[in-house]
């Protein structure tokens, strides 16, 4: 198939099958070894409460991106939703190998927030990803090297346990330290024991962007 | 009784399932073998495993890397898990019980899986203690389930050096028992020098042994049918 072809055969089947954006990344740069051969991502969102149902979706969309492209005799890695790797399969060692943000932020669908997620300037911190590697000569989009949260401080402000350090994200230092995710996760074992709630989330509920009857859209993205 | 060009068709779909690590066109295939009544150790051995078989020549000729290997084990396991209950317990003069495990400090359990693997196609009982596995428990698993074989795997020079204690305790207790040592610091002289009566030595090369192991079993099962036939 000539190239950008696959890439809208892909995109079509996927938008009208429940996934909210779609993106295509060149990762070859930080793959590790064992995965160096699959060097394009496809990355998939579903603006969706995460629950066993955005799981199923995700999965679904995954084998769909992964018959296309098997049809047309290339190689792919589903890397399934975070919530989905407690499986005793051989192929589930390598899923620690590679992150779902990284394919986001080199597709172009966003960039990483001082709360350590995925920003889409749509759906704000409100996606949940799944990613197909892949060896398929698909055109790409550019990455977002930086972060446009601005002056923004929100998250931080009201992170229950003090988490959110305010650093700045940006592509060429990935190891500064966003969240720090012992407190983090000390604090949701506790509220855990004490009221049973299963998580926090206040970090994504409190970001402008993409939060319903607010500044959605108010910032257009110059890819 | 299930026809030639229906068992041939089935085969073909498991080994294809298993090259193109598709778990669920295995999971389907092996269903309909199942239903179609032929034999399940036939389905395993020359539709799995022959698809294995061609997966560890895609693997050296670097078509397939570490990724499409592991896929392709799990598509295999998808079809196994629906035929072994079918399997008609073989008589290959193989008696098979195995206690396989990661050395304490070594999570690295790549190799020792894919070991794993052939020990479950070939029908052994399989005793997997997993990774990190305190030395002390190997010795123990194996005097309480009187297995034959212990499979010890290191990826790490530091942990490997308690493989030689396992051995050695191992021997003391029980003589007969036979020891396989793998991993990537591992090498033929270590395992003779150890005491060891068999070596892997890392998850590709664990592949070729284990795909070579199970094709001879393959084998002494068509000598075994081909007696039977003649009698």
């Amino acid at each position: 198939m000539l190239k950008g072809l696959l890439n809208e055969a892909i995109m079509k089947e996927l938008m009208t099958t429940g996934a909210t954006v779609v993106g295509f990344a060149d990762v070859g740069e930080v793959l590790g070894p064992e995965i160096a051969h699959l060097r394009k991502a496809i990355s998939i969102g579903v603006n969706k409460n995460l629950n066993d149902d955005t799981v199923k979706l995700l999965l679904a969309l995954q084998k769909k991106a992964a018959r296309c492209l098997r049809r047309d005799g290339h190689r792919y890695l589903c890397i399934p939703p975070d919530s989905d790797r407690i499986r005793g399969t051989f192929i589930s060692r390598l899923y620690p190998l590679f992150t779902h943000k990284i394919a986001a932020t080199s597709a172009g669908l966003g960039w990483i927030g001082r709360n350590g997620l995925l920003i889409s300037p749509e759906y704000g911190p409100r996606l949940s990803l799944a990613t197909v590697l892949t060896d398929a000569p698909l055109s790409t989009g550019s990455p977002i090297k930086f972060s446009l949260c601005g002056e923004c401080k929100l998250c931080v402000e009201y992170c229950p346990s003090s988490a959110i350090t305010g650093k700045d994200w940006s592509r060429d230092a990935p190891y500064v330290e966003l969240v720090r995710t012992d407190h983090c996760s000390s604090y949701k074992k506790n509220t855990r024991a004490v009221n049973r709630k299963p998580n926090c989330g206040v970090c994504i509920n409190i970001c402008p962007y993409g939060r319903k009857g607010s500044m959605s859209g108010v910032l257009s993205l110059t890819a | 009784m299930v026809t030639e060009e229906k068992k041939q068709d089935i085969l073909k779909r498991l080994r294809d399932a298993v090259v193109n690590y598709d778990e669920d066109a295995a999971r389907q295939a092996a269903k309909e073998a199942v239903e179609s009544g032929m034999d399940a150790s036939d389905a395993i051995f020359s539709g799995l495993v022959s698809g294995m078989e061609e997966v560890g020549r895609l693997f050296e000729a670097q078509e397939y890397f570490v990724p499409e290997l592991l896929m392709c084990a799990d598509a295999l396991y998808a079809g196994l898990d629906i035929l072994k209950p079918h399997v008609k317990r073989l008589d290959l003069g193989v008696k098979g019980s195995v206690v396989i495990g990661t050395v304490e400090g070594d999570v690295h359990d790549i190799g020792k899986n894919i070991v794993k693997m052939m020990f479950d196609v070939a029908g052994f009982t399989v005793y997997d203690l997993g990774r990190d596995v305190p030395l002390d428990k190997f010795i123990e698993e194996q005097l309480r389930t009187d297995s034959d074989l212990v499979c010890l795997s290191a990826m790490m020079t530091t942990t490997m050096v308690g493989m030689k204690k396992v051995i050695d305790d191992l021997k003391a207790r029980n003589p007969n028992v036979k020891i396989m040592i793998g991993g990537a610091p591992v090498s033929q002289d270590i395992a003779e020098k150890w005491g060891a009566d068999g070596y892997a030595k890392d998850a590709s090369n664990a592949l070729k042994d284990a795909i070579n192991m199970v094709s001879s079993l393959k084998k002494l099962k068509e000598e075994a049918d081909a007696k039977r036939a003649a009698k």
